[in-house]
């Protein structure tokens, strides 16, 4: 099984921390972070990662904004996205996903199956 | 000063008897008797001469008189016998045929008319003349002409007596009808009776219920002693003898002392110390009422004997006449009828006297209640000012609205608020008034409020000034009981409220919570996950009571994020940014989805989960349905002891039959719906919680929230859900029986009720 890139956009560095930690430790995976969805945005078109981890609530541009970003564009729309976020009402989900994102994942989460739940949103084997 | 009928009565009574004195009739009787210009001529005077006197005159005599004296006289018949036996009569002179001497009556000697009568029957004459002290002829007495006016004389006496009479007993009649006093009747009566009478005493015996009597009434006359007042034993009147006076008995006794007076030897010497004499005794009877004679049928006693009516003689024996009788008797009748006035009158008097009390009574009461109404009168103006300064100042707006929809009351404030006084909207629609948008969203409401459902909603209205506000309004019906049971709505109850500060505030409270929400996830997010991967061990090694604060911080941890997780949900919920996606469902598959996500939970807590499920088409969003359902498991996990079992089901209801009995009903509703059970066999809940655990943050025990992880929001998120379907959640437990949580769903109107 090839090394997995993944994409964190967050604006918490400590979420970026735990969740590098997290994914590292459990998938061996690669984590490249990005602090807001500009940022993330730019990062994904130069890294193309396997996988981008979305926050939803982030200043500037939010998680669904980006998203919208990533989707309309040809380098990037391909990225399986999946969003982290607080917002945990069935009518958010029900809203994630109607733009299509590959999965979404709530905050808390479990930071030991963080990755089993990734793999399993992407089709994965871990 | 008027004479009474009394007095008038004794007046005339005087004057019969005067007149019906014989000596005081003998002036009369003179001029009308004695002819003082006789036919008269010389004894010398030839037949043929007398005849043609006798036929001038008419006379039926001549006297032939020489100086004035009285010396023969012929009749008429005299000289029709000689006219017819003698042919030589015509050469006869008076002399030849007179009869003299002639009888004559000195004028001194005329005394009554009954000496005179008896002169002629001794004399056996037919005319009589009449002659001063001198013999001097100074009249003529005809037999015939005395009879005819004797006769008319006694006839006039009779007559006069008989008027005098019936005057007095159309006296005393009148005077019975006219006076209702009984006592003034039989004292005027004995009195009159005695005049009349000329009797010596006249009194009224009463005979009383016990058989003994009391004279009551007396007129006596000095100088015979009065015996008013006086008591008399039952053995001077005794029964027997009161019987027959009762059946018209009346006894006239000429002399009391005479063997033949048919009274007891005792009595008479009872009687004597009065000194009677002679007596009359008619009874008093006195006609029983109606009342009485039901008591007593016997035709007998139809009358009762109320008394006697007596007249004395006490001077003289006396032989009272049949007319003196009849009197006696029809006075006492008259008595009697004064009798029946007397009851009559002391009947009304009572009904008078009684009706009085009562109406007196009435009219104090009536007095009372008047009093009463102008004190509730005052009372309600008063509670009308307090009220009107009340709603006046209240910022609300007030109103009261009749069933056409009409504004009967309004409070200052729609004046201040919108601009219309209150007497200017009294009697208007509200339709009028209201601009059309407006109408148009309340209209329902004030629909179903006149239907007899209360209704609240919140709206936006145009104040005056232009500013749109939201408002809060609440109808209330005005019912009205009525006597069969049922009530009629008279009208509602209109109070609408500012609510923009509220919405206002509510909006920024929601930001806020979301804010806060987020704000909190975050960093809890960060240290959930932290604690986590150190608990892994993975980043090096705690010592065990290192290992069980981790442990306590990852539980404490887990219960936060619930907690703003609970709160997040509950803020989306009410400040209405979820709508439910309803759509066709099957309750029963909500139901197995449900207990399937909750299986795991439950194996921890070695619990089963049973179902019953009915598969019944609701038109329902089924993530909510399926989170209010895991929701109740969860709690009932929690609350059930190890290894017992929770029964989850569903089936098909009518909606009232159901809402009927739980406490937050605020309405209700015949059209079927699904009923979901969560049923556990916990420790229960009692029943003045049942009400408020649907509350925020109102749990049974405030140590259950720590013991068991729960927040206090989730049974609310529950109710928030089930009412935005438009159904009605509720429990039922018993202390240490379990609680049973029931929720219902309208089932889909495009779908019968499948039911197995």
């Amino acid at each position: 099984m090839t090394t997995k890139l993944i994409l964190v956009i967050d604006d918490e560095e400590p979420i970026q921390k735990v969740v590098s930690l997290s994914l590292q430790m459990e998938a061996d995976w690669q984590i490249i972070c990005a602090s807001s969805g500009i940022e993330g945005v730019c990062k994904a078109k130069v890294h193309q990662p396997d996988a981008i981890l979305l926050d939803v609530m982030m200043p500037d541009l939010d998680g669904i904004s980006t998203f919208e970003r990533l989707n309309n564009n040809d380098q990037t729309q391909t990225i399986p996205v999946i969003l982290l976020t607080a917002k945990t009402g069935t009518a958010e989900k029900r809203l994630f996903q109607k733009i299509g994102v590959t999965g979404v994942i709530t905050k808390p989460f479990n930071p030991l199956t963080l990755a089993s739940q990734m793999a399993k949103l992407l089709g994965w084997q871990l | 000063m008027s004479q009474r009928p009394i007095d008038l009565l004794v007046t005339r009574l005087n004057v019969s008897l005067m007149t019906s004195d014989d000596g005081a009739c003998e002036f009369a009787f003179w001029q009308e008797v004695v002819n003082n210009q006789p036919v008269t001529t010389s004894c010398q005077t030839l037949l043929p001469d007398v005849l043609g006197i006798l036929v001038a005159d008419s006379s039926g005599c001549v006297l032939a008189v020489r100086a004035g004296r009285v010396i023969g006289i012929v009749t008429r018949q005299d000289l029709l016998n000689v006219i017819a036996h003698k042919s030589n009569w015509e050469m006869l002179c008076l002399a030849q045929v007179m009869t003299h001497p002639v009888i004559t009556i000195a004028q001194s000697e005329i005394q009554a008319v009954s000496s005179l009568t008896q002169w002629f029957d001794r004399h056996q004459v037919s005319y009589l003349p009449v002659v001063d002290g001198h013999h001097q002829l100074v009249g003529l007495i005809e037999q015939k002409q005395l009879l005819l006016t004797a006769n008319l004389k006694k006839t006039e006496v009779q007559i006069n007596q008989q008027h005098q009479r019936a005057q007095l007993f159309a006296e005393i009649t009148l005077k019975i009808r006219q006076s209702l006093q009984l006592k003034e009747i039989l004292q005027t009566t004995v009195e009159e009776v005695q005049k009349l009478l000329d009797a010596d005493r006249v009194l009224i015996y009463q005979v009383l219920s016990d058989g003994t009597g009391v004279a009551t009434s007396e007129a006596v006359k000095v100088p015979y002693s009065a015996i008013l007042g006086a008591s008399f034993p039952e053995e001077v009147f005794p029964k027997d003898y009161q019987v027959l006076y009762a059946q018209g008995r009346v006894q006239a006794i000429a002399d009391v002392h005479s063997p033949n007076s048919g009274l007891a030897d005792c009595l008479v010497g009872f009687i004597e110390q009065w000194g009677v004499n002679s007596k009359l005794i008619v009874p008093i009877v006195h006609p029983q009422s109606p009342e009485q004679l039901s008591e007593d049928s016997s035709p007998a006693r139809s009358n009762r004997l109320w008394g006697l009516l007596i007249a004395h003689q006490c001077r003289s024996p006396r032989q009272w006449t049949d007319s003196e009788l009849e009197l006696m008797q029809q006075l006492a009748d008259q008595i009697s009828i004064a009798l029946s006035q007397s009851q009559m009158l002391e009947y009304l008097e009572e009904r008078v006297n009684s009706r009085t009390a009562e109406l007196t009574q009435a009219n104090k009461a009536l007095q009372q209640e008047i009093q009463d109404r102008k004190q509730v009168v005052v009372a309600l103006r008063k509670s009308e000012e307090q009220l009107r300064l009340i709603t006046n100042n209240l910022p609300v707006l007030i109103a009261y609205v009749d069933t056409q929809q009409c504004y009967r009351f309004n409070n200052q404030a729609y004046d201040y608020w919108l601009g219309y006084s209150p007497t200017e909207l009294y009697g208007s629609s509200i339709k009028t008034v209201t601009e059309p948008s407006y109408y148009e969203n309340i209209r329902p409401h004030i629909e179903a409020t006149l239907g007899g459902k209360q209704v609240t909603y919140e709206s936006e209205l145009t104040f005056k000034d232009g500013r749109r506000r939201s408002v809060s309004g609440s109808y209330i019906p005005h019912c009205e009981p009525l006597d069969n049971g049922h009530s009629t709505i008279n009208g509602f109850f209109a109070l609408t409220t500012d609510i923009s500060e509220r919405k206002a505030i509510e909006r920024m409270k929601d930001e806020f919570i979301a804010v806060v929400s987020h704000e909190l996830r975050t960093p809890l997010t960060s240290l959930h996950g932290s604690l986590k991967l150190i608990a892994t061990g993975r980043l090096g090694n705690l010592s065990d009571q290192g290992q069980q604060m981790l442990a306590v911080a990852d539980e404490s941890t887990d219960r936060l994020v619930r907690l703003v997780n609970n709160v997040l949900d509950l803020q989306r919920i009410e400040s209405g940014e979820v709508t439910m996606e309803s759509c066709l469902c099957n309750a029963a598959d909500l139901c197995a989805q449900a207990a399937e996500a909750m299986r795991p939970m439950a194996q921890q807590h070695n619990i089963q989960i049973c179902t019953e499920l009915y598969p019944l088409r609701i038109w329902a969003d089924p993530d909510y349905i399926v989170q209010t359902l895991t929701n109740l498991i969860g709690y009932a996990i929690k609350f059930s002891a190890f290894g017992t079992t929770i029964l989850l089901s569903v089936e098909a209801c009518e909606t009232t039959k159901h809402i009927s009995s739980h406490p937050l009903q605020s309405e209700s509703s015949s059209s079927n719906s699904a009923l979901f059970c969560v049923k556990d066999s916990g420790q229960g809940i009692p029943a003045d919680k049942l009400a408020s655990i649907f509350e925020r943050f109102q749990q049974v025990d405030s140590s259950d929230s720590r013991k068991k992880g729960g927040t206090g929001l989730g049974l609310t998120i529950c109710r928030k859900i089930i009412e935005q379907h438009g159904g009605t959640i509720w429990a039922e437990s018993r202390v240490g029986h379990g609680s049973c949580f029931y929720f219902t769903v309208p089932l889909s109107r495009h779908q019968p009720i499948e039911t197995s």
